[in-house]
């Protein structure tokens, strides 16, 4: 079946299987490795990208439900003002260990910061739901509220 | 001791976190080459079967490769590497026609894409001669009447007999234990019952096996060790170890899960040879948790005390429910002893431990091997001594443990060290004013819906497994450090990092030693063929066997710099006067002697040594630790109980460490960060049920019913406090000591000591989910129901 | 351990609702894909076997809120995340919002829609006990025409719904209006304060007129294999003037309502217990808002 998306802001035209998912044509025919397999339930989130600026399951999803779609995943984001300023909070604060949640965490973050649903540290916890097992998190809801404290606390 | 280093103590960001926030960091999962195929594993249906025979004519129509028992050598081996061979239990077959758990391998295929793998798997069909009723209660497995799930194992070279499907068993005694129990004032006894944990790390397991040109294996995957690798795949497939080269991948979290070689290594390897292609194989999350898990331990433990506080006798037997087949059992039975022992001076001890077989997923380590399990029950009992006397029960820690200057015992019985740096009064009175404890309260007077309580927990562990005297455990490291001809170094070493820093840490020490900048020290790939054999990156022992080697190599590349330097200055007389040092103004590291002009920087010096032939500057360097140190941490927590929902939150955590000399604070705060939390998940959610007919793990292994913390369920960034200890381990790198696993040990006592402390019940079963809060308070007559 | 969907399913993608109702009422043994969330891990893992798979979530003309005085009209494809964002919603069915809310979590809303929830007939569907609440109507529709099904008659059994072979499922009709200026509240419990699948959830709406409740509602998720309305509970409370007395003695009748089983979740005890807890909540709640308690 033929779909045809944007994936990081180019053009693709793709002739895929319908039962495809999002995640195997993003990991296995587009190369895109940052998209990270955790599970097959839709549990753990790092698969997650961003479609139309929603963070989105790709695990769970099939590539013909995105036809028309913009697709957005970290390798995209490389010199996005937002990003660049999340990624280096991340780093700073020590946010990363193994690395594996990351990209589905920056991306969500990222989303979450962008539509103005985390502007604190309070909406982190609800907005950012991706397992991670290393961090216990402390880390990466410090480097995130502070982000959105970056972009929204002129509002306080 | 307090010094001032340049670069130690600072927090630096981890040389690999661009390629962690731009997604290229590429893991075993992401690897792909030309040509590979990728493999699917056929796994039992049944937790107890013989199989008396596997049809694979259908997937081999379909062009598979396929493996099964009957194509692979039949040798019985363990996948963990780490216990000396004589104590070794070998009772695992690549393949087998006798599966012991739902799940196990009994066939694989390979196809050239992941459609055609799946669909070759379908069609293998198993025909079974005999399915029995699968056993998971250790006591009901030990019991004569039984069928055994193994009959005859190996132990290092030799076969021996199961009887009563014990795997293993460790008995120690010290001292005289009725006579202790005797003069106790008073005696506390309790049965205690873990869940099955699972390590839930974020990458599930995968490897890719490639088979050069000429015939040379190179194999990529998730693994603690690539050196364990290497050497049991050349034992299983005898294949000389030069021509098996294994790689150093990036790996997504472990938590002891990859210390042994996972069971997919070899059977992906049985395929490469047959296909004579390359193989991956990479596990969907539901795999990965019918691989492996955590064991279940069964403790009954007795302590008794005298009227002033002091212990006098302990007992403890330790049922270990291994699973169905053995990847170590036994030091674990070992270990359990070593954490218990080292937790309080006890007087006397009688110690029972038994592994038995049981029909379930094999246990394996997560992290702390059995010491977040015994200082969960240690430090539970010593709560209720301390309130049987009518003590503080801080005070009664003071005055029992086992601290500065005595035995410590940490790996078991065979790696004993001395005690040299012990933060615990530090940590224990400081934390104890920061949450306030004088204010908790008892749970007599606590009413309401939410109830808070405050409790505390106390541990450690070990940092490696190193001593003076060879024992069990095979322990030591290795690394080369050279010198690049524009001053930069390359550092190469097997240790692997688990996402913890360790490898930034020693990065930092090798500066320090040589006053070069971090940034300037390369960590360089590293693969089994390049690099001397370290063990495996486990029992903390990253920092403190792994930082220690790289510093001996940072000195022994320093002498040989100034030897250089000496050459190139010519006039000075004696080379005692030649110091190394960091200039801050040239941001480089600089040769100078004091009270003269002469400076030279590293990078002339690398410079001039190339150009005039004197060679490369370099360290290689195999070393083993004599010591052991234990890193102990202290947990103070706060938690709040809704008594109407049985539902716990954590309100304020003060985590005390003592590691010696923090490499990184930000990967200490990390470490006790994410210590805390999988232990809230140990203490509350996480856990793997069967079911009783079939040995299913219920909920199919999909992880909607294994449930870990979320962002959600951890306390605000503002209620966590670190306080480290001000401590030095002499024989550690700069005064370093490990703490990947201190930090979650104790962690699980203060949070279930604090439930206590909120609604006066304690919990002697995991995890403890609302359902059996609610229940208990029902039992106590406080529920509006 | 399906990591692939399998081969002998055909997908099909019709441009418009009128080819999406032909192709169900032609072909045999199909399911419609909206989100996915809950069907594509059904496909992989063998719950489900089609033969064909009509994909309907990308037809706009299935995606919106609608306020048609007295009513809103939800379109069945419209995703969980919009009904959280939707200010209709959230003025005027806020029980709707609530649940919406505690939907998993933020990346599962974004893709799973209201008619996937409800023709996926999970006993724990999240939408159910708000809808129960309002009443709300299904609009189904075929090509034989349209008709509309009470949310009462729509679950029938775990994973199976009143729906014919041929019919799809287009909108959800919200009544709202005997329920403005009414209090309400939602609860739900998981195992974790993380999101969670519900171990029990309440919606409930009371109005008082005259110093007498005139009119409660309530519903539970994931204590009977369908959802459910606790009629024993409701019945003893309407006409009566409400007091912590009778909201703590009608709550306990809920266990007549209900009929829960133990598994890996939960056991029957916890269930059983904390329907009645979340009922008396919610009932209390409920008044609370609508300032007579």
């Amino acid at each position: 079946m033929k779909v045809k998306f944007i994936l990081n802001g180019k053009p693709v035209e793709l002739d895929v299987d319908p039962r495809e998912t999002l995640i195997d044509t993003l990991r296995l025919r587009l190369k895109v490795k940052s998209v990270k397999r955790g599970c097959e339930r839709g549990e753990c989130g790092s698969c997650t990208v961003l479609i139309n600026g929603n963070p989105v399951i790709s695990c769970i999803l099939l590539t013909i439900q995105i036809n028309g779609a913009e697709i957005t995943t970290v390798e995209g984001l490389v010199g996005d003002i937002l990003l660049e300023k999340l990624a280096k909070n991340f780093i700073d604060n020590g946010a990363i260990q193994c690395g594996f949640c990351t990209p589905g965490i920056l991306l969500t973050a990222y989303a979450g910061i962008k539509q103005g649903k985390i502007k604190k540290s309070e909406d982190v916890k609800e907005y950012v739901n991706n397992l991670c097992r290393c961090t216990g998190y402390v880390k990466i809801i410090e480097a995130i509220a502070k982000t959105a404290d970056e972009v929204w606390g002129h509002e306080r | 001791m307090s010094v001032e280093f340049m670069f130690i103590g600072k927090r630096t960001p981890r040389k690999d976190a661009e390629a962690k926030v731009t997604g290229m960091l590429k893991y075993t999962y992401d690897l792909e080459v030309p040509g590979m195929l990728i493999g699917r594993i056929v796994r039992s249906p049944y937790a107890f079967a013989d199989i008396r025979r596997i049809d694979v004519s259908e997937a081999v129509k379909m062009g598979a490769i396929v493996v099964t028992p009957s194509d692979i050598p039949q040798k019985p081996y363990n996948p963990r590497l780490v216990s000396i061979n004589e104590v070794t239990f070998k009772d695992t077959y690549i393949l087998t026609y006798k599966p012991r758990y739902l799940g196990e391998p009994v066939a694989a295929v390979a196809a050239s894409s992941e459609e055609l793998a799946q669909k070759a798997a379908e069609c293998v069909k198993i025909e079974f001669e005999k399915i029995y009723k699968p056993i998971l209660d250790p006591l009901e497995a030990m019991k004569p009447e039984s069928p055994r799930i193994h009959e005859k194992i190996m132990k290092g070279d030799k076969w021996i007999e199961v009887e009563n499907n014990i795997a293993a068993r460790l008995d120690y005694d010290e001292g005289d234990v009725n006579r202790g129990f005797e003069e106790a004032d008073v005696i506390v006894e309790r049965t205690f019952k873990t869940g099955k944990r699972y390590h839930m790390q974020l990458e599930p397991k995968a490897v890719l096996v490639v088979l050069e040109p000429g015939g040379k294996l190179t194999i990529y995957t998730t693994t603690q060790t690539i050196h364990n690798t290497r050497i049991l795949i050349s034992q299983l497939f005898d294949i000389p170890e030069s021509r098996i080269n294994v790689v150093r991948v990036p790996i997504g979290g472990s938590f002891g899960s990859s210390i042994q070689t996972n069971y997919l290594v070899p059977i992906a390897v049985a395929l490469a040879l047959k296909a004579k292609k390359p193989v991956k194989i990479a596990y969907t999350r539901e795999e990965d948790i019918l691989d492996h898990s955590n064991f279940v331990f069964h403790f009954k433990i007795k302590i008794g005390a005298k009227k002033n506080g002091v212990f006098a006798a302990a007992e403890f037997i330790n049922i270990l429910d291994v699973g169905a087949h053995q990847v170590q059992p036994y030091p674990l039975l070992g270990t359990s002893l070593g954490w218990f022992i080292s937790m309080y001076k006890w007087k006397n001890i009688r110690y029972r431990g038994i592994a038995v077989y049981t029909n379930k997923v094999p246990g394996c380590a997560l992290r702390g091997y059995g010491a977040p399990e015994v200082q969960w029950a240690v430090e539970t009992l010593v709560d209720e001594i301390a309130e049987k006397l009518g003590i503080d029960p801080i005070d009664l820690r003071l005055k029992n443990y086992v601290g500065k200057g005595e035995i410590f015992w940490g790996q078991g019985p065979t790696v004993k060290s001395i005690i040299k740096s012990d933060g615990v009064p530090e940590l224990l009175l400081k934390g104890k004013e920061i949450i306030r404890w004088s204010e908790r309260g008892h749970p007599s007077e606590k009413k309401g819906r939410f109830r808070r309580g405050i409790g505390v927990g106390r541990g450690f562990h070990t940092s490696g497994a190193g001593g003076p005297i060879s024992g069990e455990v095979i322990d030591y490291t290795g690394c080369i450090l050279k010198l690049n001809e524009d001053g930069t170094l390359d550092y190469i070493t097997a240790l692997q990092d688990h996402g913890g820093g360790t490898l930034d840490a020693h990065v930092k020490i090798i500066a320090e030693e040589l006053g070069i900048p971090p940034e300037l020290v390369n960590i360089a790939t590293a693969s089994t063929e390049t690099t001397p054999y370290d063990v495996c990156t486990h029992a903390s022992r990253g920092t403190y066997v792994g930082g220690e080697c790289a510093r001996r190599a940072a000195q022994i590349v320093k002498q040989k710099i100034l030897e250089a330097a000496i050459r190139i200055i010519g006039r000075v007389v004696n080379p005692e006067a030649l110091r190394i040092g960091y200039d801050k103004e040239l941001k480089q590291a600089v040769v100078y002697v004091e009270g003269t002009d002469i400076k030279l920087t590293l990078a002339e010096i690398a410079r001039t040594s190339w150009q005039r032939n004197w060679g490369t500057i370099g360290a290689f360097v195999s070393y083993r630790a004599t010591s052991a140190p234990p890193s102990f941490t202290v947990y103070y927590v706060e938690v709040e109980v809704d008594t109407w929902t049985g539902k716990v939150k954590p309100i304020r955590v003060v985590a005390g460490a003592d590691v010696g000399t923090p490499i990184n604070p930000d990967m200490v705060e990390g470490q006790l960060h994410g210590g805390f939390v999988m232990a809230w998940g140990m203490a509350f959610t996480e856990n793997t049920a069967y079911d009783p007919l079939t040995g299913e793990i219920m909920g199919r292994g999909l992880i909607t019913d294994y449930k870990i913390p979320t962002a959600a369920d951890v306390p605000t960034p503002e209620e966590f406090t670190v306080i480290i200890a001000k401590t030095y381990e002499p024989t550690g790198p700069f005064g370093a000591k490990g703490l990947g696993e201190a930090a979650m040990n104790p962690a699980v006592a203060a949070i279930l000591n604090a439930v206590y402390n909120a609604i006066g019940i304690r919990f002697y079963e995991l995890p403890v989910t609302p359902d059996k809060i609610i229940e208990a308070l029902k039992e106590k007559g406080e529920l509006e129901w | 351990m399906m990591y692939v969907i399998p081969e002998d399913i055909e997908f099909i993608v019709p441009v418009d609702l009128r080819e999406a109702l032909e192709l169900v009422n032609k072909l045999n043994n199909v399911k419609a894909l909206a989100g996915g969330t809950d069907l594509v891990v059904d496909l992989k893992t063998g719950r489900f076997k089609p033969k064909y798979v009509v994909y309907i979530g990308g037809l706009k003309e299935l995606r919106y809120i609608r306020d048609n005085n007295g009513s809103l009209h939800i379109g069945a494809v419209t995703t969980i995340q919009e009904i959280l964002d939707s200010k209709i919603i959230a003025e005027k069915a806020p029980l709707l919002r609530a649940a919406a809310e505690k939907f998993a979590y933020w990346q599962i809303r974004n893709t799973a829609t209201i008619g996937g929830n409800l023709c996926n007939a999970s006993p724990a569907a999240d939408t159910a006990p708000p809808l129960l609440v309002y009443e709300a109507i299904i609009k189904a529709e075929s090509v034989r025409g349209s008709r509309l099904i009470s949310i009462r008659e729509f679950f029938k059994e775990p994973r199976q719904t009143a729906l014919e072979r041929d019919e799809l499922v287009t909108e959800i009709i919200v009544p709202y209006k005997d329920l403005e200026n009414s209090g309400y509240s939602y609860f739900k419990v998981g195992r974790r304060r993380g999101y969670d699948i519900s171990l029990v959830a309440v919606a409930c709406a009371v109005k008082v007129e005259g110093g007498v409740i005139s009119d409660v509602r309530l519903a539970l998720n994931s204590v009977a294999p369908i959802p459910v309305r606790a009629i024993n509970v409701e019945k003893t409370l309407i006409g009566k003037k409400p007091s912590l007395e009778i909201i703590e003695e009608s709550s306990k009748l809920v266990v007549y309502d209900i009929s829960p089983i133990s598994d890996v979740r939960a056991p029957i005890e916890y269930r059983q217990y904390m329907a009645k807890l979340l009922t008396r909540e919610a009932l209390l709640e409920a008044l609370k808002k609508t300032g007579v308690m």
